[in-house]
C-alpha cells in the first residue's frame, strides 16, 4: 500500500444518506454537484479532480448507503464502485450525531481492506446536542485517521486534505462466531477470480445473500462456484433461523456498540434556541402565521368559489379575517401548550409541526399557495409577459420600451423613476435583418417568422419561459429541499402512495419531477424494488408536469379562473392516482416497505439555494434551447415542403372530431413531442389566434392542456427512461400513454360538455 | 426426574419435526442429550405418546398436545429471560431448560399476559398459542409489545423483531435499528415516527407491527 508513486489512486467518499459528502466533495474539488437535505440528493456518482493534493487525484462522490450490501440502486451504484479495480482511498464521511450508524459501514469498509480516513461532519451539530467524541481515543481503537469537519463552514477541510494521503487500513477484525467464520472460510476457497478486492470481504458480502454482487460475478465465476456458494450459505443458514444477514448485521453492531460507548460522552447541556428568539417565536409567529394560514385557506376557498365572493367585498374580508383567527387561536395555543414547557429547539419545534397528522396539511396548503404566488402567478405571468413582450418583442413592430417603477402600496400608483427605450431584441434583430435581406425571403422567414422563426419563435420561448418560471420554482424550491421539508412530506403521502403501489419515499422522485422530468427518472433509484421504479417512471413520465409547462399552464388558465386551474390539478391528480393504481394491480411484485430516515429541520443557506437554481437554470437551458430550436426548425420545414397539412389531415378525425380543437393545435402536439411546455404555449397561441375577439374558450383550453400534460414525456426524459428502464419498457410507456392521453382528452370534453 | 426427561424427549421431537418436517430416529438419538436415551424414546411410545414406524417417529394425539405445553413453557420463558430480565443467551438457553420444569398452567399464562402474548422466540421459532392468548383483551399494558402499541412520547427498547421479510429485516438491521436499541416514539399518525439517537426514522404500519419494544 505505500511505496508506489504519489497519484496512483483515487478518492472515493462514502457514507450515509445525507451527511455532507456532496458538500465536501465540491469544497475539494470546487466542483458543485446538487447539495440538499434529504437523504438520496447524489443518485450518480460524480468525479473530480481534487484540488490541493498534487493537482491530478481523482476524487469521486457517490450515493450515500446504509450498508455496502445494497437494498436499492444507488446504494449498488456506490457499492459497486468501492468493488472497482484501482487502487483508492476511502474518505468516509459520517454524521459525528450519528456515530453509530457511520460506524456500522466503517466495519465494512475495513472487511475490503481499504485504506481509509474517517471525518466526522457535522460536528456544529455534535456540539448544539451537548455530546462529544474522543477523537483520539477512536482513532487508537480504528488505527485510522480520525478529523472532526463542519463542511458547511470549511472547518477542518485543509486537515482532511494532509491526512488524505496517510490514509490506512483499519486494523480490527470483527469475529463472527465459529458457524459463520466456517462459512466464510469454505466460500473464500471457491472464489478462484482475480480482484484487488478483499476475498473474506466478499465472501461474507456473498453469505449475506447479496443478490446485486452475484449479478457483478456472473461473468466470473463458473456455475459450479455459485452452485457451491449457494449450498455453503445453505448449510450455514441451517443452523440460524433468523437471515444470515441479519446475524452479521447484529453482531458488527455489537462491535460498534461497544466502541462508540467508549468514545462518546454526553455531559454538557444540549443548546437551546435564544429566549428572545423563542419569545419571538410564540408570541409573534406562530400566531401571526397561523392567521395567514386560516385567513388564506378561507381566500383560497373563495378564489375557487368566485361566484359567492368578489375580493374586496366586506363579508369576505370579514370571513377570512374570522378563519384567521379561529387558526390563530387553536394553533397558537396548541403549539404553547405542547412545546413551551419542553427543551426542544425552534427547528425542531418546525421539523415536527410539519409532520403533525393534522397542523402539517393546512401548512402544506399554504406553502403550496406560495409556490403557486410565487412561480405560477408573479413568473409564469408577470415575468413571462415582461421577457416575451418587452425584452423580446416582434421583429417587426418596436416593443414601445417599459418603465422602471416602484409600486407605492396603499395607493395603487407606482413612482416612475425612468423610461428604458428598448424595442426588443427581435425588433433589432429584424432591423438588422431587413437590411440585408427583405421580409419575405426566406432566410429572414427561418429566423423572424411569427410563427416560426428560430428566434422570433423557439429562442424567445426558450429564455422567456424558461427562464422566470423556472428561475422562480428552483428558488422557491430550493428552500424547501434544503430546510428539510420534503421528506416529511413522504410521511404525510405515505398512506396514498401504498395504494398507488409505492411507498412514501416515492414523493421524492415525485416532486422532483415538477423541476424536472428528467432528473427526477434518475432518482427513482432510491426506491427499493423493480416494480416501484417502474411505477414511478410511469406517472412522472405521463402525470407530473415539469415547471415550465405547470407554470405556463397556471399562468393560462389562472387568467379565467382559479376553478379551471383547480379542474386541471384534480383531473391530473385523479389520473396520477387511478393509472397508478392500475399499474399496482397489473405489474407483478410487491410494495416495499416504508423506512425512511427524516433528516433535522435546519436553516437554509440562501449561498446554496442561489447556487443551486443557478446551476438548474443553466443546465434546464442546455437542454431546452436546443429542442426549442429543433421543434421550431421542423414545423418550419414541414410547413415549407407542405408535410404539415397532410399530418393534419391524417391526425384531423382524432384533433377535430374526438377533441373537439382547431386543427392548427397540431402543431402545438408535434411540438409536445419534443418539449411538454413548448407543446402547452403553441397550443395556446393558436387557440387565442383562432378564437379572434370572441375571447377563448375555456373548455377547449382545458381539454387541450390536459392532453399535452398527460402526452408522452418530453425527449429527454424519453432518453433517461430508455438508459434507466431498459428499451422495451421505455417503449411499452410510450405505447401507453399517447393513446391514454389522447382518450382522457375525450372524456374531458364529453363531460365537460354536459355541464355547458 | 425421569419425568422431566421424557419432557426433554418429547421437546425435542416438536423442534426436529419444525425444523424438517418428519422425524427420523437416528437424527433423533444423535441430537439427544439426555441419559438412556433408547429407553426414554420407548418409554413415551408405551405411554402412547409416540408412535415409531419404519424409524420414523410421529406423534400421538395426546403426545402432541403434551409436548405443545412443554414446548410452549419452553418458549415463553425464553421470552421473558430474553426480553424482561435481559439475560445473556447462553444463560438463557440453559436456565429456559429447567424453568420449563417448574411452570404450571398459571404461571404460563401470567407469563404469557405479561409478554404480551408473544407468537415466536428469540431464536424466531412459533410460540403454540394457549387459552390465554385466544381470549386475550388489552386491558393490561404489557411490558414487552409491538411497537404500534406505544403511545407518542413514549420511550422504548427494542426488544426483538420478528417478521418473514427478509428485505425489512435487513433495512431494519442496516439503518441500526435492532435489538437493544432505545427508541422514542414521536408520533403514531400519518406514519410512525421513532427517534433512534440522533436519527428520526418514518415507518410505517406494518413494519412497525414486527418491532417488539419494552417500555422503559
Ligand atoms: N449543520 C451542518 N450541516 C451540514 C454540514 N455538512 C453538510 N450539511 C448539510 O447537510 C445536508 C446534506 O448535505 P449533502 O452534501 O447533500 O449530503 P450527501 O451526503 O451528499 O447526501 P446524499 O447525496 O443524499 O447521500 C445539506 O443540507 C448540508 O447543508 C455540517 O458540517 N454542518
Ligand atoms: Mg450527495
Ligand atoms: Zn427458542
Ligand atoms: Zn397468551
Amino acid at each position: 500500500m505505500s511505496g508506489n508513486g504519489k497519484n496512483t489512486y483515487k478518492i472515493a467518499l462514502v457514507g450515509n444518506p445525507n451527511v455532507g459528502k456532496s458538500v465536501i466533495f465540491g469544497l475539494l474539488t470546487g466542483k458543485y454537484v446538487t447539495v440538499s437535505n434529504y437523504p438520496g440528493t447524489t443518485v450518480e456518482v460524480s468525479r473530480g479532480i481534487c484540488k490541493g493534493l498534487n493537482g491530478h487525484t481523482e476524487i469521486i462522490d457517490t450515493p450515500g448507503a446504509n450498508s455496502l450490501i445494497p437494498l436499492s440502486e444507488d446504494e449498488r451504484v456506490a457499492r459497486d464502485m468501492l468493488l472497482e479495480d484501482y487502487e483508492k482511498h476511502v474518505v468516509q464521511v459520517l454524521d459525528a450525531k450519528n456515530l453509530r450508524r457511520g460506524l456500522l459501514i466503517t466495519t465494512q469498509i475495513a472487511e475490503m481492506g481499504l485504506p481509509a480516513v474517517l471525518v466526522l461532519n457535522m460536528w456544529d451539530e455534535l456540539l448544539d446536542k451537548g455530546m462529544n467524541v474522543n477523537i483520539t481515543t477512536l482513532q487508537k481503537a480504528l488505527g485510522i485517521p480520525v478529523i472532526k469537519t463542519i463542511a458547511t463552514h470549511r472547518v477542518g477541510i485543509s486537515t482532511l486534505l494532509t491526512s488524505i494521503p496517510s490514509a490506512a487500513v483499519s486494523n480490527f477484525s470483527i469475529n463472527y462466531g465459529n458457524i459463520i467464520e466456517e462459512g466464510i472460510k469454505q466460500i473464500q476457497n471457491v472464489l478462484h477470480i482475480s480482484t484487488r478486492a478483499n476475498k473474506r470481504a466478499l465472501a461474507i458480502m456473498l453469505l449475506s445473500g447479496d443478490e446485486a454482487l452475484e449479478d457483478t460475478l456472473r461473468g466470473k465465476l463458473t456455475h459450479d462456484s455459485f452452485k457451491n456458494i449457494q449450498r455453503i450459505r445453505h448449510n450455514v443458514q441451517k443452523h440460524f433461523r433468523n437471515p444470515l444477514s441479519y446475524e452479521i448485521n447484529i453482531k458488527r453492531a455489537h462491535f460498534v456498540d461497544a466502541l462508540v460507548e467508549r468514545v462518546t460522552t454526553t455531559s454538557t447541556k444540549k443548546r437551546e434556541s435564544h429566549p428572545f428568539m423563542r419569545g419571538v417565536f410564540f408570541y409573534f409567529l406562530v400566531p401571526a402565521v397561523s392567521f395567514l394560514i386560516g385567513y388564506k385557506l378561507m381566500t383560497l376557498l373563495a378564489f375557487l368559489v368566485s361566484s359567492w365572493f368578489q375580493p374586496g367585498d366586506n363579508a369576505y374580508f370579514a370571513a377570512s379575517c374570522i378563519a384567521g383567527g379561529i387558526s390563530s387561536l387553536c394553533f397558537s395555543w396548541y403549539i404553547y401548550s405542547r412545546e413551551r414547557k419542553t427543551k426542544s429547539t425552534l427547528s425542531e419545534i418546525l421539523g415536527s409541526i410539519t409532520m403533525h397528522p393534522v397542523a402539517a396539511f393546512p401548512i402544506l396548503i399554504v406553502i403550496l399557495w406560495g409556490v403557486y404566488k410565487l412561480v405560477g402567478a408573479f413568473g409564469a405571468g408577470t415575468c413571462v409577459d415582461f421577457f416575451e413582450s418587452k425584452i423580446f418583442g416582434s421583429a417587426l413592430t418596436p416593443s414601445g420600451g417599459f418603465d422602471i417603477a416602484i409600486p407605492i402600496p396603499f395607493f395603487d400608483t407606482s413612482y416612475t423613476i425612468t423610461h428604458v427605450n428598448f424595442q426588443g431584441f427581435n425588433y433589432y434583430c429584424g432591423l438588422l435583418a431587413q437590411k440585408m435581406v427583405s421580409k419575405d425571403n426566406i432566410l429572414f422567414e427561418l429566423f423572424l417568422h411569427e410563427q416560426f422563426g428560430l428566434i422570433q419563435v423557439g429562442l424567445t420561448y426558450a429564455i422567456a419561459i424558461v427562464f422566470p418560471i423556472v428561475g422562480f420554482f428552483f428558488l422557491a424550491f430550493g428552500i424547501l429541499e434544503d430546510s428539510g421539508y420534503l421528506p416529511r412530506l413522504a410521511v404525510m403521502v405515505d398512506k396514498i402512495f401504498k395504494r398507488i403501489g409505492l411507498n412514501g419515499k416515492a414523493i421524492l422522485p415525485m416532486v422532483l419531477g415538477l423541476g424536472c422530468d428528467t432528473m427526477a427518472t434518475l432518482t427513482t433509484r432510491i426506491l427499493n424494488t423493480k416494480k416501484e421504479r417502474v411505477i414511478a417512471t410511469l406517472l412522472l413520465a405521463l402525470a407530473i408536469p415539469c415547471s415550465a409547462q405547470l407554470g405556463v399552464i397556471a399562468g393560462v388558465l389562472g387568467r379565467f379562473s382559479g376553478m379551471f386551474f383547480a379542474i386541471y390539478i384534480f383531473i391530473i391528480g385523479t389520473q396520477l392516482l387511478f393509472v397508478g393504481y392500475l399499474s399496482s394491480k397489473v405489474l407483478p411484485g410487491e410494495p416495499s416497505d416504508f423506512i425512511m430516515e427524516i433528516p433535522p429541520f435546519r436553516m437554509p443557506k440562501l449561498s446554496n439555494v442561489f447556487i443551486k437554481t443557478f446551476y438548474r437554470i443553466h443546465w434546464f437551458l442546455k437542454e431546452a434551447v436546443p429542442l426549442f430550436l429543433i421543434g421550431t426548425l421542423v414545423l418550419f420545414v414541414a410547413t415549407k415542403i407542405g408535410v404539415l397539412s397532410i399530418v393534419e389531415r391524417v391526425v384531423s378525425p382524432v384533433i377535430k372530431n374526438f377533441l373537439g380543437l382547431p386543427l392548427e393545435t397540431t402543431h402545438g402536439f408535434i411540438l409536445g413531442f419534443l418539449r411538454r411546455d413548448y407543446g402547452a404555449v403553441s397550443i395556446f397561441n393558436t387557440l387565442e389566434e383562432n378564437a379572434g375577439s370572441d375571447g377563448i374558450d375555456p373548455r377547449q383550453l382545458l381539454v387541450a392542456l390536459v392532453v399535452i400534460t398527460l402526452f408522452i414525456p418530453c425527449l429527454a426524459n424519453f432518453f433517461v427512461m430508455i438508459k434507466e428502464r431498459g428499451l422495451k419498457n421505455a417503449f411499452l410507456m410510450f405505447a401507453f400513454i399517447l393513446p391514454y392521453s389522447i382518450l382522457i382528452g375525450g372524456i374531458v370534453r364529453f363531460v365537460l360538455q354536459q355541464f355547458s | 426426574m425421569n419425568e422431566t426427561y421424557l419432557e426433554e424427549v418429547l421437546e425435542l421431537i416438536w423442534t426436529v419435526e419444525e425444523e424438517s418436517g418428519k422425524v427420523d430416529i437416528d437424527v433423533l438419538l444423535k441430537r439427544i442429550q439426555v441419559p438412556k436415551a433408547e429407553r426414554q424414546i420407548k418409554t413415551l411410545a408405551q405411554n402412547g405418546l409416540i408412535k415409531i414406524t419404519n424409524k420414523s417417529v410421529a406423534f400421538t394425539k395426546q403426545g402432541r398436545t403434551n409436548a405443545q405445553v412443554i414446548i410452549r413453557r419452553h418458549r415463553l420463558a425464553e421470552r421473558l429471560l430474553n426480553d424482561v430480565l435481559a439475560v445473556k443467551e447462553d444463560t438463557m438457553n440453559s436456565s429456559a431448560c429447567q424453568f420449563e420444569h417448574f411452570l404450571d398452567e398459571e404461571v404460563t399464562a401470567s407469563i404469557c399476559t405479561l409478554l404480551g402474548h408473544p407468537t415466536s422466540c428469540p431464536h424466531g421459532r412459533a410460540i403454540p398459542p394457549g387459552n390465554c392468548c385466544k381470549n386475550a383483551s388489552k386491558e393490561i399494558r404489557p411490558v414487552v409489545m409491538p411497537l404500534t402499541e406505544l403511545r407518542p412520547g413514549d420511550t422504548a427498547k427494542i426488544s426483538y423483531i420478528v417478521t418473514k421479510c427478509h428485505q425489512r429485516l435487513d433495512k431494519l438491521s442496516s439503518i441500526g435499528l435492532l435489538p437493544g436499541i432505545q427508541i422514542k416514539l414521536h408520533q403514531r399518525q400519518p406514519t410512525y415516527v421513532i427517534q433512534m439517537g440522533e436519527t428520526q426514522i418514518a415507518l410505517d404500519n406494518t413494519t412497525a407491527r414486527d418491532i417488539y419494544v419494552r417500555l422503559i
